[in-house]
């Protein structure tokens, strides 16, 4: 089957500090992709670089067969669409403004965005359920409700692939289902590949179709849900001794 | 309403505040000219107070509010906080230093019409912005009390040097820095007018154009990057752009206050903080309000005229802290 991303012996480093080291990757379009790892695990860096925000130091990641650190960064942003960890607002913007600039890459230098650009961010706003929000300033919602506003500014990207780095960590259980309910129809209806870093094991796992464990700056192991998620590879990622269950088809973690 | 919608009322509305505000200027005075007695030419005294002070006044006043309050607003954007202005940041002080010591070494001539005080006000006002912004920059972001610490540290600095100067200076020399420092648009002519505009043109045109990623920037670095902005390339060009523009403007006025802050501070709380509705509009509200700023100095305790300075100061020093008092909770770490 065709990738969408291919990485080959990836390595990054922050000063003399190595967080990626010989990262080999490849991820198949429409999954939603899971990266696993206790934190400093190098997930996060490994996140910016598949977006095109950071540049590897050595090896290269491939988006469909083109270097992403010799393409155009406004051609990245129609294709990839990445939303951090805690973002954020500098100033106090309205929800929609929010969301309208993940049109940027679609308007030109002196132009403002036009009808259509603010149907499609009305769409996007109704499609993760907050259009009612629109108006609201960003810094004045909750941060459950700004996550999904993140979420619609990635969305009007239009992207192929969305990237997101512990979307659902700072939420309550209510918030978490919503959003990967959301990434979830996004894959579905839209065909969009979703690749998000999760400490979430215990709840949600299941909803991956694939899933990378991170340890040390390496890939401990890639594959499927069914084939990655057992007690010893988990073990031995966060270093602490957890039990798998699986049940009806889908996968439990529970710290032992 | 669209943002397309609200940046044409908006610009409208205060290109035609400045019209107003700039034409009361023009006919205010301790002189007073009225509009046919001006175009009549009848007299020479009446003829030279309108074309070669009012006019190259009201015009400085434009450049310079403008200038100022379109500096403080990109600073607001590149430093991520509300606070940051030329006046603040230490930057005008820089300026005047670096306008100062070309003035007193006698290098005050122009090279192919680039007068020197203004290259050297800009050298100057740059190299406080790398000071600054280096110092007050924590793990990629900006912390506000370092930032304004660092403003504060540079106004000191330079302050010391400019009284060591001074110490050094005959009365007149003396008095007529004192002046300036506080802050005065008394040009005359329309020689300061065009050198002037050499700088700010480019300047003010650079920030213009980054509008749009400033909006971006105001989402954090990684994601203005992964939505298609040269983070860097932004953040140098609005180094280079203010301080050509704002540099020019304070080596021929002298550090004016506060504009800069005020004057964006007032239009997001009517427009919102879209940058690109922000810069052009601080442009014209600055402008208004530096000449009508002007004309009250020169007007107030006529036939003195009062540094423009010192309004500026007095209203801004009073609105500065309404604002630390009112935003306290959210921007002071």
């Amino acid at each position: 089957m065709a990738t969408i991303i291919n990485c080959t012996n990836l390595g990054f480093s922050y000063n003399e500090t190595r967080v990626l080291n010989g990262i080999d990757l490849s991820i198949s379009p429409g999954k939603m992709l899971g990266i696993l790892g206790a934190n400093g695990a190098g997930k996060s860096t490994l996140l910016k670089i598949l977006c095109g925000v950071l540049k590897p130091k050595t090896g290269k990641a491939l988006f469909k067969d083109k270097e992403l650190s010799s393409m155009d960064r406004r051609d990245i942003a129609k294709c990839i669409a990445y939303i951090p960890q805690d973002p954020m607002f500098a100033f106090p913007f309205t929800v929609k403004e929010v969301v309208l600039m993940g049109r940027a890459p679609y308007i030109g230098r002196f132009e403002f965005e036009r009808e259509k650009d603010r149907d499609i961010a009305e769409n996007a706003l109704q499609a993760v359920g907050i259009l009612h929000l629109k108006d609201r300033l960003i810094n004045e919602i909750s941060s459950g409700e700004r996550q999904l506003a993140s979420i619609a500014r990635g969305l009007v990207q239009e992207p192929e692939i969305m990237i997101l780095d512990e979307p659902a960590t700072y939420l309550d259980v209510k918030h978490r289902t919503k959003i990967i309910n959301i990434l979830n129809e996004l894959k579905e209806e839209r065909g969009i590949s979703i690749i998000a870093a999760t400490h979430d094991i215990f709840t949600s796992l299941f909803y991956f179709d694939e899933i990378v464990i991170l340890k040390e700056g390496k890939v401990l192991a890639q594959g499927t849900t069914e084939m990655v998620i057992n007690s010893e590879l988990l073990s031995s990622a966060y270093e602490i001794p957890v039990t798998v269950k699986k049940e009806n088809g889908r996968v439990f973690v529970f710290p032992k | 309403m669209s943002t397309n919608r609200k940046f044409i009322i908006s610009i409208s509305a205060l290109f035609i505040l400045w019209l107003i505000v700039a034409l009361i200027a023009l006919f205010t005075g301790t002189y007073s000219i009225g509009l046919l007695e001006a175009l009549s030419n009848t007299d020479d005294l009446t003829n030279t107070i309108f074309f070669q002070i009012r006019i190259p006044r009201v015009l400085m006043a434009t450049i310079a509010g403008g200038t100022l309050a379109i500096a403080g607003a990109a600073l607001q954007a590149l430093f991520r906080n509300p606070l940051a202005s030329p006046f603040t940041l230490g930057i005008s002080g820089g300026a005047s230093l670096g306008a100062l010591l070309a003035i007193r070494s006698g290098l005050a001539v122009g090279i192919l019409g680039f007068s020197l005080v203004s290259i050297s006000a800009f050298v100057f006002s740059i190299l406080t912005m790398l000071f600054v912004y280096s110092v007050s920059k924590v793990g990629g972001v900006v912390a506000t009390g370092r930032l304004l610490l660092a403003g504060v540290v540079a106004n000191f600095l330079y302050s010391a040097v400019v009284m060591f100067i001074q110490f050094f200076s005959n009365f007149t020399e003396s008095l007529h820095t004192l002046r300036w420092i506080m802050g005065s648009l008394d040009v005359v002519g329309f020689d300061t007018v065009w050198k002037t505009l050499i700088f700010v043109i480019p300047g003010c045109a650079i920030l213009l154009s980054l509008t749009k990623e400033m909006n971006l920037f105001g989402l954090g670095d990684d994601v203005a990057t992964s939505l298609g902005v040269n983070v860097r390339r932004m953040e140098k060009k609005i180094y280079f752009a203010t301080s050509l523009a704002a540099g020019a403007v304070i080596s021929v006025t002298g550090p004016i206050g506060f504009v800069g802050l005020i004057i964006p501070h007032i239009l997001r709380m009517i427009l919102g903080v879209d940058n690109r509705i922000i810069l052009p509009c601080s442009f014209l509200l600055g402008a208004a309000f530096l000449t009508a700023a002007d004309t009250v100095s020169r007007t107030i305790i006529s036939p003195v005229e009062i540094p423009v300075g010192i309004i500026t100061a007095s209203i801004g020093g009073v609105f500065f802290l309404w604002l630390l008092i009112r935003t306290k909770k959210e921007i002071i770490v």
